[in-house]
């Protein structure tokens, strides 16, 4: 591995680990995803590295929920439904159920809002943002605003929604 | 100036603004109060949004060490060989080190040697698979040291019988009596029982230290190392040609000949490096004469240097200062 690739790898692979996670929601997948992006990078030595990790990163994981997606309408359907959750769940079932309504959120995202909004969480840069997603550099403020504001209201209405079935 | 859009105070609140951006929307921030109120608004909701992604991260766990992954396209290849490549050159590194020792590991493959060998050389390299066999061949030859005529070294300052006549009194030297310091070989026991060290360990470590022996190579590789042909005891069986390294010199071959089926000597074929040449000690050179081209092996990489100048040579084994003394006199050109 070229030295500013290990380098690359020490400060880039958890945020590309936290990338892939929010897409394929599977740990072990998302690293696997992402020591083979790394492994690619190996071979392909792309100029901006990071940038082109990301990428790839991003391809790997459409291609893997595509795999997927049946699973995921499925729990979408679930967390759309009043969920019978405990009410007095232990800890990891309320992080799990968390982490649940923050994917049911997500979901409600439209793709590129969603995009932008996961690549910046994971660090990279408006203007890399810019380069992936084919956005103009000016309007990355705009999507991200956006992405923001729906996925809290998405999680919020969630939320009502449990309330509501549950009340 | 208008009032600043959402986008533009993410982006101003993400730090991703030029510093003259930055400082209008600071001018503006600074005059309007609405602009003010949804700054902080946009600010908690940007917290919001990564306290939720935050809900939906993945477990925080080590770095793990880089790992192939999956796909394994050829130009990665180095990644894994990489590894198993230092790991062999080092065990290829301690063979070398370790023929000395182990002269059993590299004795199997000489083709070379094998090809070019006269005769008795080549029954001698081929026995070497078989340690008994090896030891009878050796004595068979012995009986008939002589092996090459005289006439085939004119220059030869010593007739075959002469130089047959020199050694056998060494190969009747007792061993007690070839174990001239107790430092280089502590051989004080019994020729029956000693042989195998003898033949394998007879050098002390400083010795081998000074004189590493690396891989068997064939004469022709040894001409081209030295540039000339090695000196060897002419009549005396050779077991194999090494090349050998030693700091001074930049190139070293070492002969092994059996001098009976106990006793191995080594004979020392150094060229100095080119800054130690005054230091080098030459000792038994010979001039040698160009050989005719059919038979001559590859020429020698480098312009011939003049015959015998630079080389160092030596004569070691399980004998007395005497007798190695003697063995170096009798060091002759190795004729193709």
């Amino acid at each position: 591995m070229p030295q500013d690739l290990a380098e690359i790898y020490r400060t880039t692979y958890r945020a590309l680990v936290r990338f892939l996670y929010r897409k394929v929601w599977d740990a072990e997948r998302a690293e696997d995803l992402a020591q083979e992006a790394f492994a690619r990078a190996v071979v392909h030595k792309p100029d901006n590295a990071r940038g082109w990790l990301f990428i790839v990163a991003a391809n790997m994981a459409r291609d893997d929920a595509r795999r997927a997606a049946r699973e995921r309408r499925h729990l979408t359907l679930l967390t759309a439904e009043p969920q019978a959750s405990e009410p007095a769940a232990d800890d990891a079932l309320h992080v799990e159920n968390e982490r649940t309504r923050v994917r049911a959120a997500l979901e409600q995202l439209t793709p590129r809002d969603r995009e932008v909004l996961l690549l910046w969480d994971s660090g990279v840069s408006y203007e890399a943002i810019a380069a992936q997603t084919g956005l103009a550099r000016g309007a990355i403020g705009t999507t991200l605003a956006r992405a923001r504001r729906r996925l809290v209201e998405a999680y919020e209405a969630g939320q009502r929604g449990e309330h509501v079935a549950r009340g | 100036m208008s009032h600043v859009d959402d986008g533009l105070l993410h982006a101003y609140l993400d730090g991703e603004l030029s510093p003259a951006e930055a400082q209008g929307v600071d001018a503006h921030l600074a005059q309007c109060s609405e602009c003010r109120r949804r700054l902080e608004e946009e600010r908690a909701l940007i917290a919001r949004a990564a306290e939720l992604l935050a809900l939906a991260a993945p477990p925080d766990r080590e770095l793990p060490p880089f790992r192939a992954g999956d796909v394994k396209p050829p130009t990665r290849l180095w990644w894994h060989v990489r590894l198993p490549l230092a790991w062999a050159a080092t065990v290829l590194l301690a063979l070398g080190i370790g023929t000395y020792l182990g002269r059993g590991v590299e004795r199997a493959r000489q083709p070379d040697t094998t090809a070019y060998a006269p005769p008795a050389e080549r029954r001698a390299l081929d026995a070497r698979a078989s340690p008994e066999l090896a030891e009878k061949e050796s004595r068979v030859k012995l009986r008939g040291s002589a092996r090459t005529p005289p006439a085939a070294r004119p220059p030869a300052p010593a007739p075959a019988r002469a130089v047959a006549d020199s050694i056998a009194p060494l190969r009747r030297e007792p061993l007690l009596a070839r174990a001239d310091t107790p430092a280089a070989y502590a051989y004080g026991e019994r020729a029956a029982d000693s042989a195998a060290r003898i033949t394998h360990g007879k050098a002390s470590q400083d010795e081998r230290d000074r004189w590493q022996k690396g891989d068997a190579i064939s004469v022709d590789s040894a001409r081209r190392v030295l540039g000339v042909d090695p000196l060897v005891v002419p009549g005396v069986p050779i077991e194999a040609f090494y090349r050998g390294r030693s700091i001074g010199y930049s190139g070293v071959v070492i002969v092994e000949q059996a001098l009976d089926s106990n006793t191995m000597i080594e004979v020392i074929n150094a060229r100095s490096a080119p800054a130690l040449l005054n230091e080098v000690v030459v000792t038994g050179a010979q001039p040698v004469r160009s050989r005719p081209a059919e038979a001559a092996p590859p020429p020698a990489p480098r312009p011939a240097p003049s015959p015998g100048a630079g080389l160092f040579h030596d004569v070691r084994g399980p004998l007395s200062a005497d007798s190695l003394a003697t063995l170096r006199r009798l060091l002759q050109p190795l004729r193709p």
